[in-house]
């Protein structure tokens, strides 16, 4: 007879270090429900130019039409005309970390902002419900000419307001679905960044999100540019604290990535377990560019997040590295999206996965090559943990090529942590909940690793803290 | 050493005066007991650096000094030929079978285990790499230390004092001897002594 | 009047809507099938008899769904059911030969297999269709194997372009049961195979091999699903395929893992050799779990022939394209290799050899 397995009890994630909130005192507020005349107000108090109120009328239009997804996890408990979509804090844009009012500046300190700030990176450009707050571009950056400010001024400004035209929900247009359909309508306060060609950005730029108000939405939109030849780094983490109420996250990230550039993402999102995390992130690619999204999904109640490239240019290129983890009470439906359009284009999908509690992680890829992207080639790996029995995990990737001329791999595995491995490690002296522990994280090191030491914002302490909890 | 799919259904084993029969597989490791695998396992992720220092503080409950410790890490591969760039390669992924038996041995070597039990560490090395590993354990081996060597092969032995040789046939022990019964052995092959 | 027969092949977990993949139609369906003339059953080996029952214990779903079944069932013209006493092992294959033409336009044949405690039969389902016959087949199979008994199903289509196809199977293995399936998709103008077999029992285990061919503007489209429910259960898939001219195909994998089904094996791998440009092949190799102690795999690789090999090939004089040829062929050999009868096996690779005959050129 099998010796029956010792289970471990698996301690759930301490978030209450996240679950903290600040009196909520508006200096406006949006009346609930969606409506044409609420888009109106929203653009009219953040002056928007013409162009913008116009394109966020159709959006709305655009959305009422397209219908819920029809696969993926339940969206129970979300009804978006509750979610009251527009609240301005009283503080205005500020350059200066000093400058921020006290009780914003203490959820920033007590996530870590300020130490990101000493630490050498770039920039920082934190929201706080809907608005961008606190901004600041280190000198350095200012000289190479590289544009960091938040999506509002930037829409606004003489000199970047044309680009930010050009490009606004081109990479992702609002008909895409229903989310980006609702972000083109009500979008507030997100980053714009530009760097011109042939700019190296040493440093990191990151971003910070947060929401605060019950039932506050969040609707960043993220612009990024990296001409020709220029190199970026960016990084984008969010928290947010938890409440009774439905919370929605439908950002929306572009990303353009010039001729030879080469822009690496990265994002860890670690929302608190009632919201919705419904992003939109997409790149496009220029010949020779280059993109690289590192991505540690975390928190959230259900997530929908396939970050998608579009390798334009010939001979552009996506690695994209991720991890989800999802616990008690989560429906993580993660992945990543690819279509080569030009040839002698590469792909490269690296995905790991963790479930434990009745948490529900799915992996949803689809790779496409078109019929004149010849000389491509693209592999996929997926690797799915499972911790216990009462979890599931579901692997659904596609792939569609059109031309003989491809060289396209993909492998998948699923299982539970190797017996043999603890065995091994517990040979050596450590025990079996460092045993289980160290293969665990051993799984999640592939993201863990293409994170830069800097990153302040809570990643690798998250990472630990989950794997830590998560024994199976 | 405890391998949970094994149960001990009669007799017992006693370490250094101590019954380990029923302790789990660390506590025997921290006991001074040492397992080099017929077949290491991969796991990826972990860096034998890393993975070793961890198990060092586990066994000896002290934390671990750094610099000196990454010394003695190199000094030691260095003796074992062993390319010192393995040290930050993941624990025996991609090792070849050879580079994954002195892997072992040079876990045993950073342990200092007081029994170091060998699992056919000779299989898969070549005539040089035995006789590298031969003198990597000659160097462990001393007067309060024990060695059990499971091997087929007796090259190994070669550099090696070897105080007691048993023959274990079909799950029993058939024959006990000194150093001379694997000359024996070796001239006249096991066979004889499936009586 | 035609007949649509609408989402089949259906995908157990649905994804993004816009690739299309989620399941297919499949349309000319005829609405009224005559009757079938013309003998199809080989002389049945001892211990193997012809039930007019078509009842047994466990819900049998099929790989293409209920739709797909329902309409076999209703327009059915041949077929049988065939019982395997408890214990036989059946001497010789049981054969089932249909043929498109002349008074046979169309062919839904239903066949049942029941194999009783501890039995093994074989029974092999081979279609073909007379010179340039326009027709349309659409099969149904059953598999129920009893504890410790063993099926193997062999299914061997060549039929000519004018004609629509599809190979509906859906089995249940109980303790220890073996399912054996090769499917060889080697004709039709569009052909459709779906197949679902439960893995009740203890130990129960499903291997399917399957080869298809896609020449011209053929299409193909497959849906298999492993459902494993009882410990240790195991399956392997395993698909090769050939793409040239403008023929597509579409293979949805799915190994499903149901909690309690601990120890349960999944492995899948699907090599897909594309030859042209205008080809298109999709893949949705999934796998679907809510155990934690199993073991699930699937690998697939897609691409032209492997140069290195190419140039082995030619070194010892063959031109490119018989290189080329021969890999193919080689390719499809282990799973032709199972089918048990020589002559439908000679016919096979005939029939491989004039289709590659016919292209001019493979690029």
């Amino acid at each position: 007879m099998e010796p029956a397995r010792k289970k471990t009890k698996v301690k759930d994630i301490d978030r209450t270090i996240y679950d903290f909130k600040d009196k909520v005192n508006p200096s406006f507020e949006v009346k609930e429900g969606l409506t044409p005349a609420i888009v109106e107000e929203i653009s009219q108090k953040k002056g928007d130019p013409e162009w913008m109120r116009g394109f966020r009328l159709h959006s709305l239009e655009v959305y009422n039409k397209l219908p819920l997804p029809s696969w993926g996890p339940p969206l129970d408990g979300l009804n978006i005309d509750d979610i009251v979509t527009y609240i301005r804090p009283k503080a205005k844009m500020s350059a200066k970390w000093n400058d921020v009012p006290d009780d914003i500046k203490n959820t920033f300190e007590r996530l870590g902002i300020p130490k990101a700030e000493r630490e050498s990176l770039a920039g920082v450009g934190a929201q706080y419900d809907s608005e961008v707050v606190y901004h600041n571009v280190r000198e350095e950056v200012r000289r190479q000419g590289v544009v960091y400010t938040d999506m509002e001024s930037a829409l606004k400004s003489d000199k970047y307001g044309p680009l930010v035209k050009k490009y606004f929900m081109k990479v992702v247009p609002p008909q895409d679905h229903k989310f980006a359909a609702l972000h083109g309508a009500v979008w507030s306060g997100g980053s714009f960044v530009y760097v011109p060609e042939g700019v190296k950005v040493e440093i990191p730029l990151q971003s910070y999100f947060r929401l605060n108000a019950p039932g506050a939405g969040q609707f960043e939109h993220t612009l990024i540019i990296v001409s020709e030849g220029a190199d970026l780094h960016f990084i984008e983490g969010c928290s947010a604290p938890k409440y009774n109420v439905a919370n929605l996250h439908a950002g929306c990230v572009e990303l353009v990535v010039g001729k030879n550039a080469h822009l690496r993402y990265s994002t860890i999102e670690n929302w608190s377990k009632n919201m919705f995390n419904l992003n939109t992130k997409r790149a496009v690619v220029d010949e020779g560019g280059t993109i690289e999204w590192v991505s540690g999904s975390f928190g959230s109640h259900v997530s929908y997040l396939y970050p998608m490239s579009i390798l334009k240019g010939e001979h552009s290129r996506m690695e994209f590295t991720g991890i989800t983890f999802a616990g008690k009470g989560q429906s993580l439906d993660t992945g990543a999206k690819v279509v080569h359009m030009a040839p002698n284009t590469y792909s490269n999908i690296n995905t790991k996965s963790i479930s434990k509690d009745g948490g529900y992680c799915a992996y949803r890829s689809s790779v496409k090559i078109m019929p004149d992207a010849y000389g491509c080639k693209s592999s996929v790996s997926c690797e799915s943990l499972m911790l216990d029995d009462i979890s599931g995990s579901d692997t659904v990737p596609v792939m569609d090529i059109q031309n003989d001329d491809v060289e396209v791999g993909h492998e998948a595995k699923i299982g539970r942590i190797s017996d043999d491995a603890v065995f091994y490690l517990m040979s050596r002296g450590i025990s079996e909940q460092d045993a289980k522990n160290m293969i665990v994280t051993g799984f999640a090191e592939p993201v863990a690793k293409e994170l830069p030491v800097e990153y302040a914002v809570e990643m690798n302490n998250l990472i630990k803290l989950e794997m830590e909890g998560a024994i199976g | 050493m405890g391998h949970p799919q094994y149960k001990v259904d009669k007799g017992s084993i006693t370490f250094d005066g101590k019954d380990i029969t029923h302790i789990p597989v660390d506590e025997r490791a921290k006991a001074g007991l040492f397992l080099s695998f017929q077949n290491p396992e991969e796991v990826p992720g972990i860096t034998l650096e890393s993975f070793m220092r961890s198990s060092r503080n586990a066994v000896t409950g002290k934390p671990v000094k750094l610099f000196a410790y990454k010394k003695e890490l190199k000094d030691k591969m260095e003796g074992l030929s062993m390319d010192t760039s393995y040290a930050s390669r993941y624990l025996n992924v991609g090792f070849s079978g050879g580079e994954k038996k002195k892997s072992e041995i040079l876990q045993m070597l950073m342990l200092n285990p007081k029994l170091a039990i060998l699992d056919e560490t000779d299989s898969g090395l070549d005539v040089d790499a035995v006789k590298v590993v031969s003198k990597g354990v000659e160097k462990y081996k001393n007067s309060d230390n024990s060695l059990l060597i499971i091997t087929h092969n007796t090259k190994i032995l070669e550099y090696l004092h070897v105080d007691y040789a048993h023959v274990l046939m079909d799950g029993k022990i058939v024959k006990t001897g000194d150093s001379s019964l694997i000359d024996y052995i070796n001239k006249s092959g096991f066979q004889q002594l499936a009586v | 009047m035609d007949l649509a027969l609408k989402e089949i092949n259906r995908l157990p977990v649905p994804t993004w809507n816009l690739l299309g993949i989620n399941s297919a139609d499949i349309n000319g369906v005829p609405a009224v099938t005559a009757p079938y003339k013309g003998e199809y059953l080989s002389e049945l080996p001892e211990g193997v008899s012809i039930s007019d029952k078509t009842v047994y214990a466990p819900e049998i779903d099929t790989g293409m769904g209920a739709d797909a079944q329902k309409f076999s069932e209703n327009n059915k013209n041949c077929g049988a059911t065939l019982r395997v006493k408890a214990g036989v092992k059946a001497d010789k294959p049981v054969f089932l030969r249909y043929r498109i033409g002349g008074q046979n336009s169309s062919v839904v044949d239903v066949t049942c297999i029941v194999a009783e405690e501890g039995s093994e039969v074989t029974v092999v389902e081979n279609y073909s269709s007379e010179g340039g016959a326009k027709g349309f087949h659409g099969g149904l199979t059953k598999i129920y194997a009893a504890k410790d008994a063993a099926v193997n199903l062999v299914q061997v289509q060549m039929l000519g372009d004018g004609c629509t196809h599809f190979d509906n199977v859906g089995g249940a293995a109980e303790e220890n049961a073996v399912v054996n399936i090769l499917q060889a998709q080697l004709g039709a103008g569009e052909a459709y195979a779906g197949c679902k077999v439960k893995l009740l029992g203890t130990g129960s285990r499903l291997n399917v091999d399957t080869i298809y061919f896609g020449d011209k503007k053929r299409k193909i489209d497959i849906n298999y699903v492993a459902e494993h429910t009882g410990r240790k259960t195991r399956c392997d898939i395993n698909v090769n395929g050939a793409l040239m001219d403008e023929s597509s195909k579409t293979f949805r994998g799915t190994i499903n893992f149901l909690k309690g089904a601990k120890k349960a094996v999944g492995h899948e791998s699907e090599y897909n050799l594309l030859f042209s440009r205008k080809v298109r092949s999709r893949t949705a190799p999934l796998i679907l779990c809510s155990e934690e102690d199993v073991d699930g795999q699937h690998a697939a690789a897609t691409g032209k022939i492997d140069p290195d090999r190419l140039f082995y090939l030619m070194s010892r004089g063959l031109s490119e394209t018989d290189a080329k040829k021969l890999i193919i062929k080689a390719q499809f050999q282990p799973a032709v290799e199972k089918i048990p009868d020589p002559s439908i096996r000679d016919a096979v690779f005939d029939y491989v050899k004039e289709r590659l005959d016919s292209v001019e050129s493979i690029s």
